[in-house]
């Protein structure tokens, strides 16, 4: 074990790393997630498109990030990495999925409705 | 896009003014006083017996995980005490504050804490004890022990280990000083919204709650990382998955809750200070915000957290069960299968804490079976406690008692916890004190681990017990005074007291609040025990002659070592042929075996940059939280170059040389059979400087 650990350029995901790859990284991610506080910020898309859109650019700039900072690929040396990621999942799961639901239960029951139709056949807080 | 702040602002010192000190508050000078006497008194000790080198060189630097350890459980101990004063605030407080005829005084109404302060007492406390007391001191103990249970020389990254603990450290600072400078968050630990929103706390103590809760996260993260990839990858020859001793199993799962749970407390937190600094919207009351996402995030953390305390807990308990019942642990694997079962679970459980927010029986409904399937796995580490207790060999030394005593907190605790898990009940007692109770019980089990921990890992550190007589009457009064407190709370619970009221108005309530009082008389008791029994020990330290393993029914790798540890744990890498692998060798008579060739050993340099990355991110925080930009820029500016300057660093680290070793193990043994402390320590330090 003693001096496996001693010179850090040693290690594949080290190596693996290039100022390249960094610099796009970054570029790449600052642009994406910029377009994604303009478009936000300009509230001038339909509510769905508006989703859609951000949504997307969320998902390239996790693309980016996985690809260039983490280095995720699907070779053998990496699979750490890719299973690391992989055993992350259900949590994205569990928790983005439960608070979805929960909310859209929540929303029903507590949220002053759009018309006063709706809001008369909604169930309230006491029933 | 800064946000108007009430009151004044300059570029040079933002919203620092000389109003910001309160002086004029005698609590607080009081306060003062006692904590500038004691930092001056620390100070002129180093002084006077020239330690500042040594300091430096030893502590400031280390990158040792023992070292590193013993700090971070320090620092918790010395939070422990200041959020129990805190406690002790509140608990006095609530008993002369009651009825309308209570009597007032220091500028309250009733009692002696205005509404203003009590709020901020009861916030630092709970942020304390979870943040800073709990976490670092369970920290400590799994940056000691992990290495040495598994056979390691060190963690996996000993300069990212000092990274953490000064991040750590950098963050508990900064509660200390909100009590001097400005105030702290009166929003309650969990920070109730949407009173931390700048219309409803305009001042800075919100601030001081968040940066420091954003500051230790960051090092309670890298953390995480460090003890997973010890754990995957430093382990022994021959310490295989299930050979691994419980507590470093108990270790693992926790940290993967850590890291995958503290990013959601970071993003909460960061969505917040966008809305304090940057005025956007996410959690504000109107405009588009939904508060109820905030609840919603940081339950999400917030329960993988209690857990996060409660799974180290539990493997302390099953290390100092077993070696004081002198057998091995009964159902090994499913207590690891258990572990894990209950971190999987964690995640699913965190809507338990708003059932009364109103989404409905579906939802409730779910997350409270949820919420009781916890209770089939920590119903089977209890009956495997049991067991191994059971026609077991048993010692009631110290570190037993306060175990036995966190399995007695843990059945009051889960069993109430499961009561709340049901929305029916939940109802009619959600935030009322029934529910501190609770979780009271809970965390005075971490508690009860942590005294544990010290008695029983001390002497391994320092080649010295901690005395039993003294040891057992702080156990016993602070045993008994936590059984006091805790009964009448959960009484009160139930007759109606809401949580974090600063004037508790039923006059019915009296009889229990003077009983909770009397408790907290025993806690007083306690300390003053605690301390004796340090300064007894210490005082009493070369009396005593410790083998390698102390207790001599200790069955785990870590007491393998000579006592106390040297620097570099073992001399050889063990290797590893069993579970309870020191409770083999010692059935086989293995356990004195000198290792016939010595190897040099790889060892890692010290380094002062983590410790100047602690400060330059305490002054980041502290200027972020009174808005002086020009500070937040420049300390930001260090904290890049800093680890800029460290990646240029390649840190070879140094080789001691097998004839070293040697001679040192030789020293150690010799020290053992003479007990000659002092010159042991000597040579240990001597051999250290190289
Ligand atoms: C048997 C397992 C447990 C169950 C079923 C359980 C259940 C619950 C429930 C339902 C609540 C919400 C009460 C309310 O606000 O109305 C609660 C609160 C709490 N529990 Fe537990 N719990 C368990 C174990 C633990 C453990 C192990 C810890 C910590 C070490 C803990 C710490 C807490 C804390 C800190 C709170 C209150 C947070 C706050 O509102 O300030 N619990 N528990
Ligand atoms: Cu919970």
């Amino acid at each position: 074990m003693a001096g496996s650990h001693s010179d850090p350029l040693a290690h594949p995901e080290v190596r693996q790393g290039s100022a390249m790859r960094y610099i796009a990284g970054f570029v790449s991610t600052v642009v994406l997630m910029g377009a994604a506080l303009i478009v936000t910020m300009r509230h001038d898309l339909p509510y769905q498109s508006f989703v859609e859109l951000v949504g997307g650019l969320a998902a390239l700039a996790l693309f980016s990030q996985a690809t260039l900072f983490y280095g995720l690929d699907i070779s053998r040396a990496q699979i750490w990495k890719g299973v690391s990621l992989i055993l992350t999942l259900p949590l994205f799961i569990i928790t983005v999925g439960l608070t979805v639901w929960m909310f859209q239960s929540l929303n029903q029951r507590t949220m002053v409705m759009p018309t006063s139709a709706a809001a008369a056949s909604q169930p309230t807080l006491l029933q | 896009m800064q946000l108007q702040v009430p009151g004044p602002w300059s570029p040079l010192l933002g919203r620092l003014t000389l109003n910001a000190i309160p002086y004029e508050n005698p609590i607080l000078q009081v306060t003062f006083a006692v904590v500038a006497l004691i930092g001056l008194v620390i100070v002129g000790l180093v002084l006077y017996h020239k330690k500042v080198g040594y300091l430096w060189r030893e502590w400031l630097t280390t990158v040792d995980h023992k070292k590193i350890g013993v700090m971070y459980i320090i620092i918790g101990l010395v939070m422990l005490f200041r959020g129990f004063a805190d406690g002790l605030l509140i608990r006095t407080q609530q008993v002369l504050a009651n009825g309308p005829h209570a009597a007032g005084m220091l500028g309250a109404k009733h009692g002696f804490l205005p509404p203003f302060h009590f709020d901020q007492v009861y916030s630092a406390h709970g942020t304390i004890m979870i943040l800073f007391a709990a976490t670092p001191i369970l920290t400590g103990f799994q940056n000691i022990v992990v290495p040495l249970q598994i056979g390691a020389r060190d963690m996996a990254f000993p300069y990212m280990n000092a990274v953490s603990l000064w991040l750590t450290t950098a963050a508990a600072v900064l509660v200390m000083i909100s009590l001097f400078v400005g105030d702290f968050s009166q929003a309650g630990w969990v920070g109730l919204i949407p009173l931390t929103e700048l219309p409803y706390s305009p001042g800075v103590g919100v601030d001081y709650w968040m940066w420091a809760i954003q500051i230790s996260s960051v090092g309670t993260t890298l953390n995480a990382i460090n003890m997973i990839v010890t754990i995957v990858d430093m382990r022994a020859p021959g310490m295989s998955w299930f050979r691994m001793p419980v507590f470093s199993w108990t270790t693992l799962s926790t940290n993967i809750i850590g890291l995958t749970a503290f990013p959601v407390l970071g993003v909460a937190l960061a969505l917040l200070g966008a809305d304090r600094y940057l005025g956007t919207h996410f959690f504000t009351a109107g405009m588009g915000g939904n508060l109820m996402l905030y609840t919603n995030l940081f339950w999400i953390w917030g329960h993988p957290e209690v857990y996060f305390l409660i799974l180290p807990t539990f493997g302390v308990i099953s290390e100092v069960i077993p070696a004081f019942s002198e057998k091995p642990i009964f159902g090994y694997v499913t207590m690891v299968a258990a572990t894990f079962a209950i971190a999987g679970i964690s995640w699913l459980v965190w809507l338990h804490h708003f059932f009364t927010m109103g989404a409905g029986p579906d939802i409730n409904g779910f997350f409270s079976v949820a919420t009781m399937l916890v209770g089939i796995p920590t119903g089977v580490k209890v009956f495997n406690w049991m067991f191994t207790l059971y026609r077991g060999r048993i010692t009631y030394s110290v570190p037993m008692l306060w175990a036995m005593f966190g399995l007695f907190l843990l059945l009051v605790g889960g069993l109430t916890g499961m009561m709340l898990a049901i929305p029916a009940i939940n109802y009619t007692v959600h935030d009322s004190v029934f529910v501190i109770a609770h979780f009271h019980c809970m965390v005075l089990m971490v508690v009860c681990a942590g005294f544990a921990g010290v008695t029983y890992w001390f002497p391994k550190l320092f080649g010295f017990k901690l005395d039993e007589g003294w040891g057992k009457a702080f156990f016993w009064t602070f045993a008994i005074g936590t059984v006091t407190v805790f009964s009448a709370m959960f009484a009160l619970g139930f007759e109606g007291e809401t949580r974090r009221l600063d004037w508790t108005f039923n006059t019915a309530w009296k009889p229990m609040l003077v009983v909770e009082e009397v408790g907290m008389v025993l806690y007083v008791i306690s300390l003053v025990f605690f301390a004796t029994m340090l300064v007894v020990s210490i005082r009493n330290r070369h009396k005593q002659r410790l083998a390698a393993d102390p207790w001599g029914t200790s069955r785990t790798l870590e007491w393998l070592t000579p006592t106390p540890v040297p620097f570099y744990n073992y001399a050889v890498t063990p290797q590893v042929n069993t579970r309870d692998e020191l409770a083999w060798r010692r059935k086989y008579g293995l356990e004195n075996t000198k290792p016939d060739v010595y190897e040099d050993i790889h060892m890692p340099r010290n380094s002062g940059l983590p410790v100047i990355l602690g400060a330059l991110a305490g002054v980041w925080g502290f200027a972020m939280i009174w808005r002086i930009w020009w500070l937040a820029a420049i300390s930001l500016v260090g904290i890049v170059l800093v680890v800029i300057i460290r990646s240029f660093d390649k840190n070879a680290g140094y080789h001691l040389q097998p004839a070293e070793v040697e001679a040192m193990e030789r020293d150690l043994a010799i020290g053992a059979i003479m007990a000659e402390q002092s010159d042991r320590a000597h040579h240990h330090t001597h051999a250290e400087a190289h």
